[in-house]
């Protein structure tokens, strides 16, 4: 029974992801298209009149998109577990459920409204984008239920509705807009970290966070859905209340995902999968592996997003898409005879 | 014995013209065998769902352990009932012990990990149906048999007084039938659990159970022993076919032939 | 005995259940306090090092008309950061680059210690709010139209202290236009097509600055209003514009003789057209005539070469 995941085997393989992650997060934040040193940096702001550059690079630029990219790595990452266990389906990601579209069409309103007013310091595409997403949700929500109560196919196929509707309504308005606007919307349809408010980050970090432990709560349940709702029922889950929480969480989580920086793709879809081929798929282990797999990935992607085509940078959805592609290639080959579903 | 199912005039339609069971009433006294047995579209399964709580419009009651099915919080009836379905292979492939564990999921503290206790319910339920060799196997590497047992573990694991299976033997060889069979009787003279099963096969159903519930396709049914309800004649008008009966002890066995089949001339 | 069950069963596990969850509660309420005592509760900045005052003399221009109307201001020893295509004047090719007009890039602006960023037009309004963000003045350019062009002039000189430069600026421009207007005035208008991409077709249409350049220099947009500024049209109303004169604009500056013939070739298709039968299609330096800026007249010169060219046989 060594096998067995245990509590404390749980609690060690956490520590030393998140030990991992600050390394990485660490170690990024010293790479980009200028050189900063650390002693530069510890010097701190400069005497009143002269500025130090080092210092006000590695804090205003480099640190705030390095935890935004661990956030919304650890964000979309979690969500593709959860997407994954409720449609009990290895090619869902969190976009699947429309929040995708939603939050495009929210984001190319807001840009086309020309709206100019910041809402507490955040520019409305990011607002209009997360009021699309969880709106978009519960729509998909709504047309699934009346092909009956969680019943998964009417889900996803409303998913599919849902998005594919949006999307043309998103074309329709980009041919109408203006091309300065559209070139804004692109940009964040492909995914980009800026640096963010220290302030937007921290609550951004206690969401997802909290978002992740109220997930965590329902894992063992989610173990017992993956064999049906029937036989989980029959195991004493009680299915409405755990689906209705992993989804009301997993919407909110990745609606702040992907407000604050577009539509990072494959993040959600492979890190589930790559960390399950490797440690199994206990819902307990694969959601805090996940996200911060998920986390490091993303700080990763973003560090080469920034630097291989200096002074451009790349999208980090185009990164993530190059990086991620070949790397779970190479996990499948190698740990194919554990999935069953490539038989 | 007091009866630890009791049913009394049940009555549930799928939609206003079909009546699928009809004024319905049986009991099984606990730490029995119970066979439920019928044509296909007699309501076999139907039945079992009802009885494991499924909400649908019905008139009459079920009773679980003295107490309305509807009153029990589905923590609760799953602490008495335990289900056996079908066997599969779920997406996501989990091993068998972690199979088994999901039976205690109820009982896990609060971050969601089960005690000592819980591991060794699991182990023997593991050593019980001979599934312990195959502890850390993924379920999709063994055969439809051998996951069958596994999921019979599970619903041993959960330690309820009930067990209900519904064609617990579809698509299992002679040797994984018998197997399965003894395994449940083996769990009710030990442990003295509750065994309703539905079952196609009629012989086995004969040789393993203290009672038969025989579901009509018109609604009809009979409760009793099995050499009470089992004769050439309701075989024959239950199901359609003609039998040919033989004696096994206390028994009798029934070889269904068809038209063709070289034994009906 | 029945209602017992349900209450049984839920309130054991129940207290362990609710517990967990309010704990979580209590922990995001208490992270989300935390912050804001840390960050305050006010529209803030970042906490960082106070803007350079605008007389520290180092500028960084994000587009290359900003970077001619700079050196045209005579700053050159105080601008230290320019984009990469920013090509003119030549001493503009030495300076630190900090990314291209489409893809800035905001560490390379920070590590040129900017006192003031100039930015160019709402595809860098984002870039600018960003510098904003982190404490750096920024000052935000549209140069759409002629008009424009010249507020900002002015609003640069009065930034960087230059007023006086700036207005002899405007006032030079001015004059080289005014003379360009007064030879061609008497002239007869002149159609002009003027392509900036030819698969798919898209013209300059009269919502734009060519079109003004392109009215100083004598001539008319041979197409009508239309909704976009850069319209794609069909071959119908290339037909209809009956063009007396096509002008593209090359950005790569070699071989304009070749690539002028190449464009003779192309455009044989619409025989019909006066600017095809009567060989006046122009291929020209794109540099001259894609910024509105302190070379503007050269721009509009060129233009009027194409257009009368008898005017200037001298």
């Amino acid at each position: 029974m060594s096998r067995q995941l245990t509590a404390k085997k749980l609690a060690v393989r956490t520590a030393a992801g998140l030990v991992l992650l600050m390394l990485a997060m660490a170690v990024c934040s010293f790479i980009g298209t200028e050189k900063v040193s650390l002693r530069a940096v510890l010097e701190g702001i400069g005497p009143q009149g002269t500025v130090n550059p080092d210092y006000e690079i590695f804090v205003k630029v480099r640190l705030p998109r390095i935890f935004l990219a661990a956030i919304v790595g650890a964000a979309l990452a979690s969500s593709g577990v959860i997407c994954q266990a409720l449609l009990r389906n290895p090619l869902a990601d969190p976009y699947i459920l429309g929040i995708s579209s939603g939050a495009g069409l929210g984001a190319i309103i807001a840009v086309i409204s020309g709206l100019n007013w910041t809402f507490a310091g955040r520019s409305p595409i990011a607002v209009f984008a997360f009021v699309g997403a969880i709106a978009t949700v519960w729509l998909v929500w709504f047309l699934g239920r009346l092909t009956g109560k969680f019943h998964i196919t009417g889900l996803l196929l409303a998913g599919v509705v849902v998005n594919t509707f949006f999307s043309a309504i998103i074309m329709f308005l980009t041919l109408v807009a203006k091309s300065q606007q559209v070139y804004a919307t692109m940009f964040w349809l492909m995914g980009y970290m800026i640096e963010e408010d220290f302030r937007v980050l921290w609550v951004a970090a206690g969401c997802v966070t909290g978002g992740m432990v109220a997930l965590f709560y329902v894992a063992a349940q989610l173990n017992a859905l993956s064999f049906g709702e029937q036989d989980a029922r029959s195991m004493g889950i009680n299915t409405a209340r755990t689906q209705i929480i992993a989804f009301a969480i997993t919407a909110f989580i990745t609606a702040i995902a992907v407000s604050l920086s577009g539509l990072v793709g494959f993040v959600g879809l492979v890190v589930p999968h790559a960390v399950r081929l490797v440690f199994g798929p206990d819902h307990r282990q694969l959601l805090p592996i996940s996200g911060i797999v998920g986390a490091i990935f993303l700080v990763v992607a973003d560090t080469f997003a920034r630097v291989i085509v200096a002074p451009a940078q790349l999208p980090v959805g185009v990164v993530t898409a190059i990086v991620g592609g070949p790397f779970f290639l190479l996990l499948l080959v190698k740990y194919s005879r554990k999935v069953s579903w490539l038989k | 014995m007091s009866s630890i199912i009791e049913v009394k005039d049940l009555t549930f339609a799928y939609t206003s013209q079909s009546t699928v069971l009809k004024n319905i009433s049986f009991e099984v006294k606990a730490g029995t065998f119970l066979a439920i047995a019928g044509p296909n579209g007699a309501g076999k399964s139907t039945l079992l769902n009802l009885l494991c709580g499924l909400p649908a419009k019905r008139s009459g009651t079920i009773k679980i352990d003295g107490a309305a099915v509807e009153s029990y919080s589905t923590e609760a009836l799953a602490k008495k009932i335990a289900v056996v379905r079908q066997e599969f292979i779920p997406v996501f492939d989990f091993s068998v012990v972690d199979t088994v564990m999901m039976a205690r999921t109820p009982y896990y503290g609060p971050i969601g990990f089960g005690s000592k206790t819980d591991r060794e319910i699991v182990n023997e339920s593991l050593k019980a149906t001979d599934s312990a060799q195959f502890a850390l196997r993924p379920l999709g590497s063994l055969s439809s048999g051998e996951r069958q047992r596994v999921f019979i573990a599970r619903a041993m694991a959960q330690d309820t007084p009930i067990l209900l299976l519904d064609e617990p033997t579809n698509f299992l060889d002679l040797k994984h039938q018998v197997g399965i069979y003894d395994l449940l009787k083996s769990a009710q003279l030990e442990k003295g659990k509750t065994i309703v099963a539905v079952t196609h096969d009629i012989n086995l159903a004969a040789q393993y159970c203290d009672a038969t519930l025989l579901l009509g396709a018109d609604g009809g049914y009979q409760h009793g022993p099995a050499k009470d309800v089992f004769s050439t004649e309701q075989i024959q008008k239950v199901f359609g076919v003609k039998v040919f009966a033989g004696d096994i002890g206390q028994e009798k066995f029934f070889l269904p032939l068809g038209k063709l089949a070289k034994g009906s001339e | 005995m029945k209602d017992h069950h349900k209450l049984i069963e839920d309130s054991q596990s129940g207290n362990s259940e609710m517990s967990k969850w309010c704990w979580l509660f209590l922990a995001m309420l208490c992270w989300m306090c935390t912050g804001f005592v840390i960050f305050g509760l006010h529209q803030g900045q970042n906490p960082g090092a106070p803007p350079l005052p605008a007389q520290a003399h180092r500028i960084v221009s994000m587009a290359p008309n900003l970077t001619e109307i700079l050196f045209a201001l005579g700053l050159e020893d105080e601008i230290v950061g320019v984009t990469l295509h920013c090509n003119y004047p030549p001493a503009a090719q030495s300076k630190p680059k900090v990314g291209t007009f489409w893809h800035p890039n905001i560490e390379a602006v920070i590590a040129a210690k900017p006192a003031i960023v100039i930015t160019l037009g709402i595809e860098q309004k984002s870039f600018a709010d960003r510098l904003s963000r982190i404490g750096y003045d920024c000052l935000s350019l549209n140069i759409e139209k002629l008009s424009e062009l010249f507020e900002a002039i002015d609003r640069i000189g009065t930034a960087v202290g230059r007023q006086k430069e700036a207005n002899q600026l405007v006032s030079d421009i001015r004059e080289k236009l005014s003379d360009i207007a007064a030879s061609v005035g008497k002239e007869n208008k002149v159609k002009v097509l003027w392509v900036v991409q030819r698969e798919p077709l898209r013209v300059a249409g009269r919502d734009t600055f060519i079109n003004e350049m392109i009215e100083l220099a004598g001539g008319e947009n041979a197409i009508g209003p239309t909704v976009y500024k850069y319209p794609p049209i069909g071959a119908e109303q290339v037909i209809a514009s009956r063009a007396d004169v096509i002008i593209e604009p090359s950005m790569t500056l070699q071989e304009l003789a070749a690539q002028q013939d190449n464009a003779l070739k192309y455009w044989s298709r619409f025989d019909n057209l006066p600017a095809v039968t009567n060989k006046r299609i122009y291929v020209i330096n794109g540099d001259v005539v894609s910024r509105l800026g302190p070379r503007l007249h050269q721009g509009v010169e060129t233009i009027a070469r194409c257009l009368h060219p008898g005017l200037f046989e001298n």
